[in-house]
Order: C-alpha cells, then sequence, then structure tokens
C-alpha cells in the first residue's frame, strides 16, 4: 500500500502538533489555592494514561431506579431518575457496610461500591449507558505518601444537580471517545468516539463525617498545596466516566436531572476495606499504573 | 506507616516461625531466609509480606485461590513444581501475582490461570525476571511488564489470553530479553506497546496465536514511538487461530507472522516463519483511532522520547480522528519465510519519499512470493533502493482489515491445547534466591542460526 502524498499530508501523525498543544495546556492554572476549592486545579479529564499513579476499576450498567441513597435515603421514588453502576443491589436504603461483599458489575470484584448519576435523555427517553471506568489517581497537588483510602460508607457527590448555569469542566464535563476536550456541552461525537460523561470528586476529606447535610461540605477540592483547613486528610481523586453508546447529534439530549449543566454524579464507598487500602498503598503511593482499562487502551 | 505494619506483620511471623522450624530458614526477617507456603504461612500473600529483599517464598504444589501483591524489593517466588503449583482466579480474581514497584521481584516455576486480568504483572519496577512460568486462559495478557525496565522471561509458557500471550509495554530503553518461551492459542503472541531499546525476543515459539509477534505503538501509553527491538531466531508459525479469544487490535493482525506495525529501527533476524494466510514478515503503517494529546512533560519518562523523523512539518490544525504511523527503518535479513497466503514478505509503506519509509529494508531472506514483487530487489539493506515499482503487486492493507474475521471466543471457554512437557526450573528446592537486579545479561544474537521447523 502506498497512499498518495495527499493522504499522508492530511492524515499522518502530528505528533509534533500535539505537543504543541498539550505544553500550552500544562502550563494552565486552575489553583484556587486551598483545600475548599470548588474545583481541581487542573482539568483531570483529558487523558488516560497517567504520568502518576492510578488504579482503575470497570463496571457495567447496573440499573436505573428513582433512587438516591445519599441524598433521599430511605425515600425510593423522592429522587430524579439514576443510572447505577457498581453495587447491583441498591436501593433507597443502601449503606456503605451493607455492600461490602454484595454482587456488583464491577470487573474487579473487590469494588462493590455503588457509583450512580443521572440518567442521559435523548428526545425524552433514557438512553442506557453501557458501563462506568473510573479512575483513583492522585491530584498533582497532593503528596502520594498522604493519600489514604476513602473510610467505609463515605458519602461524596460531584457536580450541582440545581446548577442553573455551567459548571466547571474540571468537576464535570462531556466529551468524545476517551482522551480529548470536555465541556459543559454535550458535544456531537463521531461513531467512533461515543459520548462521555467524565466527573471528578473531591479528594480532601474533613476527616471526621461520611456525609454532611448538603452532602458536600465534608470535602473539597485540593489546591496546588494539596489539602488543608478543614480538609486535611488526602483522599485518592476519582473520576467517573460514563460511557453512552451515543454518537451524532446532540441537540436534543438532557439529564433526568435537568439540563445538561445539572451533571452530577455520587459515589457511596462500599469496597471491601482490604482490597482498597492495598489498592491505595500498592498503587497510589507508590506511584504506579497499576491498571490500564480497557476503554483506554487501543483496540478494545 | 506502611514500614510499620510491615514490621509488626514480621514480628508476628517471626515469634510464629521459630517454634516449629527451629529459626533454621523460615521467618522471612534475616535477609537469606525461606518462607514456606503452606508449612509456614497459609496463602503465598502472607508469605510475601513477610518476607524481606533477598527471601525466598517456596510455594509447595497445590491450588492457591489468591491474588498476590508483591511490594517488596527483591524478593524470589519459586513453585516446587510448576504444572502443579497453581493460582487459580477462578475467573473473580485479577491478577495471579502482581508486582508494584518492587524492584528486582522473580518468580518462578509455577502456574497462573483463570484470572481477568493477568498471569504475572510487573509495573513500574527496575528489575524483573519471571522463569519457568506458565500463564493459561487469563482475561488480558499472560505475562506482563509496564513502565518496567532490566527484565527477563524466560522458559515460560503463555496460552488463552485475548491480547498477548508475553507483553513488554512502555519503556525505552526496556533493556529486557524474552527467551525460550512459548506463546499460543493468544490474541498475539508477543505485543509490545511503545517498548523498545536493548529489547530482545529470541529462542522462541509463537505459533497458532491469531498474529504472531507485533510490536506496535500508540499514544495511549507512554513511550511512543515504539523501536529497537530485536526479533531473533524464533519459531513463528501458523498464526491464523479463529477459535480463540481476541482483542480489536489482534483481530486486525489476524493471519501474520511478524507484523511491524507503525514502529521503528526493529530488527527481524534468522526467524523461521511458516504457514501464515496473510504474510510471514511485514512492515505496515498502523492507524491509531482517537490519539491522545501529549504534553511535553510526558514525553519525558522514557528516556530519548522524540518525534520520530517522518512525522514532523505536518499542520498544526485539528487532531485528526486517525492517526497514521508508518513503519520505519526496520531490517528484516536472513529469515526463512515459506507458505504464506499473500506474501512471505511484504511492505506496506505510507510513501513518505519515493523511497521505503525510513529505510525499511529487506536482505538474505529465502522466501518466495513477496509483496510487493521483487520486495529485496526494490527494499535492500545495503545498496539503493528503487524510487518506483512499489505498486507492483502491492498489498491491499484496507482489504486485510475490512475482511471478514472469525469472531472472539469468550476465554473462560476456549478449549486451549494442552500445555506439554515444559521444564522444570532445575533444583527448584535448592537453588538460592536470585532476585533479578541491574541489566540483564543480552543473547549473544550474532551466534543464534535460524530454528529447525517444528
Amino acid at each position: 500500500m502506498r497512499l498518495p502524498r495527499a493522504v499522508v499530508g492530511s492524515a499522518i501523525v502530528v505528533v509534533a502538533a500535539l505537543v504543541t498543544v498539550g505544553a500550552s495546556s500544562a502550563g494552565s492554572d486552575r489553583d484556587r489555592g486551598g483545600a475548599t476549592g470548588l474545583a481541581p486545579v487542573d482539568e483531570p479529564n483529558e487523558r488516560f494514561f497517567a504520568t502518576g499513579g492510578q488504579f482503575a476499576v470497570e463496571c457495567d450498567y447496573s440499573h436505573s431506579a428513582r433512587v438516591d441513597p445519599i441524598v433521599w435515603p430511605g425515600r425510593s421514588g423522592r429522587s430524579h431518575r439514576h443510572d447505577f453502576f457498581g453495587a447491583s443491589a441498591v436501593d433507597a436504603d443502601s449503606t456503605g457496610a451493607a455492600l461490602v461483599g454484595s454482587p456488583t458489575t464491577c470487573r474487579q470484584r473487590a469494588d462493590t461500591a455503588a457509583y450512580w448519576a443521572p440518567s442521559l435523555l435523548r428526545q425524552g427517553r433514557p438512553v442506557e449507558p453501557a458501563g462506568v471506568t473510573a479512575y483513583y489517581r492522585v491530584a498533582p497537588g497532593v503528596d502520594p505518601a498522604d493519600v489514604v483510602a476513602y473510610p467505609l460508607g463515605l458519602a461524596a457527590v460531584a457536580g450541582d444537580a440545581g446548577a442553573t448555569g455551567p459548571q466547571p469542566t474540571g468537576v464535570v464535563g462531556f466529551g468524545c471517545g476517551r482522551g480529548g476536550p470536555v465541556s459543559g456541552r454535550v458535544p456531537s461525537c463521531p461513531e467512533t468516539k461515543p459520548l462521555e460523561l467524565r466527573v471528578t470528586f473531591p479528594d480532601c476529606w474533613d476527616g471526621e463525617h461520611l456525609d454532611s447535610d448538603d452532602h458536600h461540605s465534608h470535602l473539597a477540592y485540593s489546591g496546588r498545596d494539596g489539602c488543608g483547613g478543614e480538609h486535611p486528610v488526602a483522599l485518592p481523586r476519582l473520576t467517573l466516566v460514563v460511557h453512552y453508546p451515543m454518537s451524532g447529534d446532540a441537540s436534543d439530549v438532557a439529564l433526568s436531572s435537568g439540563a445538561p449543566h445539572t451533571a452530577h454524579a455520587d459515589f457511596l464507598n462500599g469496597w471491601d476495606e482490604v482490597a482498597l487500602g492495598r489498592e491505595v498503598e500498592s498503587c497510589l503511593e507508590r506511584s504506579v499504573v497499576c491498571t490500564i482499562p480497557e476503554s483506554a487502551r487501543a483496540g478494545r | 506507616m506502611r514500614r510499620a505494619v510491615a514490621l509488626a506483620v514480621v514480628g508476628l511471623v517471626v515469634a510464629a516461625g521459630c517454634g516449629d522450624d527451629g529459626g533454621s530458614s523460615g521467618g522471612g526477617g534475616g535477609g537469606d531466609g525461606t518462607l514456606e507456603v503452606p508449612a509456614e504461612f497459609d496463602t503465598i500473600q502472607a508469605a510475601v509480606d513477610a518476607a524481606s529483599p533477598g527471601d525466598l517464598v517456596l510455594v509447595s504444589p497445590g491450588v492457591y485461590q489468591e491474588a498476590v501483591t508483591v511490594e517488596t524489593d527483591e524478593v524470589v517466588i519459586r513453585g516446587l513444581d510448576r504444572a502443579e503449583t497453581i493460582l487459580d482466579g477462578e475467573f473473580e480474581l485479577e491478577n495471579g501475582i502482581r508486582v508494584v514497584g518492587a524492584d528486582g521481584v522473580a518468580v518462578e516455576n509455577l502456574t497462573a490461570r483463570n484470572y481477568t486480568f493477568n498471569g504475572f504483572f510487573w509495573t513500574g519496577v527496575d528489575g524483573y525476571r519471571g522463569s519457568y512460568l506458565n500463564a493459561i486462559r487469563n482475561g488480558d495478557y499472560g505475562v506482563y511488564a509496564f513502565e518496567s525496565v532490566n527484565g527477563v522471561f524466560e522458559h515460560s509458557y503463555a496460552a488463552g489470553s485475548p491480547d498477548a500471550g508475553f507483553y513488554i509495554g512502555a519503556c525505552y530503553p526496556c533493556n529486557a530479553v524474552i527467551d525460550s518461551v512459548v506463546s499460543e492459542w493468544n490474541g498475539l503472541g508477543y505485543s509490545g506497546t511503545n517498548a523498545g531499546g536493548d529489547l530482545y525476543i529470541v529462542n522462541s515459539v509463537f505459533r497458532d496465536n491469531r498474529a504472531g509477534v507485533v510490536p506496535n505503538v500508540g499514544t495511549y501509553e507512554p513511550c511512543f514511538p515504539q523501536r529497537e527491538a530485536t526479533i531473533v531466531g524464533n519459531q513463528v508459525y501458523r498464526n491464523n487461530n479463529g477459535e480463540n479469544d481476541v482483542i480489536d487490535f489482534a483481530q486486525l493482525a489476524l493471519g501474520n507472522g511478524i507484523l511491524l506495525t507503525g514502529v521503528l529501527d526493529n530488527v527481524v533476524e534468522r526467524n523461521r516463519v511458516w504457514e501464515h494466510d496473510i504474510t510471514g514478515i511485514a512492515t505496515v503503517p498502523l492507524p491509531e483511532d482517537d490519539p491522545q494529546e501529549i504534553t511535553a512533560d510526558e514525553l519525558t519518562p522514557c528516556e530519548g522520547t522524540e518525534i520520530p523523523d517522518g512525522v514532523v512539518d505536518v499542520p498544526e490544525d485539528e487532531l485528526p480522528d486517525t492517526l497514521l504511523w508508518p513503519a520505519q527503518g526496520n531490517r528484516i535479513t536472513g529469515n526463512v519465510v515459506d507458505g504464506s497466503g499473500l506474501a512471505d514478505l511484504a511492505l506496506a509503506d505510507l510513501g513518505l519519499s519515493p523511497t521505503p519509509d525510513g529505510g525499511n529494508c529487506f536482505a538474505d531472506n529465502t522466501a518466495g512470493s513477496t509483496a510487493p514483487v521483487d520486495l529485496q530487489a526494490k527494499a535492500p539493506c545495503d545498496g539503493t533502493p528503487a524510487t518506483a515499482g512499489f505498486d507492483d503487486g502491492a498489498l491491499d492493507v484496507g482489504a486485510l482489515i475490512a475482511r471478514d474475521k472469525p469472531a472472539p471466543v469468550p476465554y473462560q471457554e476456549v478449549d486451549l491445547p494442552d500445555p506439554g512437557d515444559q521444564p522444570e526450573m532445575p533444583d527448584a528446592a535448592t537453588a538460592p534466591a536470585r532476585p533479578q537486579t541491574g541489566s540483564p545479561e543480552f543473547p549473544d544474537v550474532a551466534a543464534i542460526s535460524v530454528p529447525p521447523r517444528a
């Protein structure tokens, strides 16, 4: 096969260009100066190979229900509709402790945590997601040696379901395929790079409360100097990527929580404690890549 | 904190171990001890956690339903019987033995089967060795090293992984040797994304995979481009398997023996390659869907990472959906190739210049058909390459990609062949622990001749 030069010119690797583009974005600084930031210090969702440590889990779609065990515990039907991933027996009464050892849709069976996000709607009808990839990493300002595992039962919400305008794309955003930019709008994705929702959770904890009245204030995003102030305990930085089998025109997309800018996701820690502790210690404290999820590899 | 925990565990173990063992070798605190499983420790993990650098974890025959993580440098884990000392993931556990950032760890003479990810996995280490291992029916890779250097895989066997039986990825220079291994019924016999630089793949057997030996490149892992692997003296045959599990990339490569995909400056010498539906040995460009953005910082983890010639001077417009990596500068010499469906030797260029991309060359090979015709005359390794005639009898790569291929069979369900008589590690019960430190000894490539037909 010899391709004509015109094809080469337009299609060949643009590594040089990538380096130039990347260098400028690497210098961007979204530092909020402390551990009470409303958003991460960088845009964590752009890429899928880590320069530090990571472990990751891949979980199939489990079920959907008008249930939210963090925001509306015990009150089935009160919430907007959510898509659930991970622990498959989640209902309005679920607690982290009860999830340990329960069935999971995750390829990593020790991950019996619950992950959920509002349902994506197209012309008002839910689009069943394919699954999620959950990346556990260390934020740039955090010393990996300081990171501890989430306490069992920790409840975390990332993003604001009540948002009335754009949210920081470092917290929630939509993108196409693996990598690439995230946007507050829902992009029209090519078939080869289907739609994703990417949500990054706060990674500093007050060290005391598994939840808080507003479900946010016991946690915060790390800053350039890591965690501190009222949230001194460094946790892994969880980025949840929800994969939708959807491409093409997205002008008719909404969420069960409202417009696309209401994107958010929830995490209820029900991991096997020993397994989670070992992943945090082995992979994050030691800054080693322990998992390269299928969705981040070529040819999957 | 981790150190404190480890010491506490060691303390307990010493207290427990000395009681019944007289302190002769057990306990793991002495630096040259032997920790026996299950005699002294119920699980391999418990022994590994108690081991100090230089210790030997010696595992008796049995089936161990464990996923072992190693975090201590220079521990050696050894089975007393290669086929009968079995780690079994039962399609629930992820990795048989996973070495995370611990340098110099060697694993010897045992079997890992039925793991959802990998049989044996080293990541982020300096110094690693896998000897006399069987990796069977694991969900990603059989024997796997990632972002690791100074390593050896030898006398080992891998079958039934949908990705590669043996894989070394993301290193430059890798300083690694794959010697005397057998890889069959995998998606790929060998795959090495972005791995090269003193990387030797020698004296090994790659048969009945979907494709045989396939170094490759991608921006989704560090250390690109791939370059400088040396592939010598291997038996590569019948890699046309349609009855096993396979990832998409390996599926594209189905029916090829040694396929250099988008890679640079590799040496392929004196291999015997036969019975492939498509090509015996070929250089082809690699299309990469959905390439990653790369920052300048990320080009530094691997020494000498740079932009290859031939991919500069590209307009800085939008990211393309597909990246085409040309294969460049590869030397294919002295191989004996026959029985290929389309061509024993093939060159598929991007046409970066009128001559072969980056000097890809073919010389002194014993081969029948080539694509294009008269390939060795047109792309010689010494002498002047032709500037025309490369379309005459050229591979139609597009058609090869688009052809129908047998669907993957879930790896859990594949009926694998018997591994046969794989050699035992000599003196497994008595040989001293030998962690893998420093650069391995590289093979004397010049002394390797074309192996016989199996």
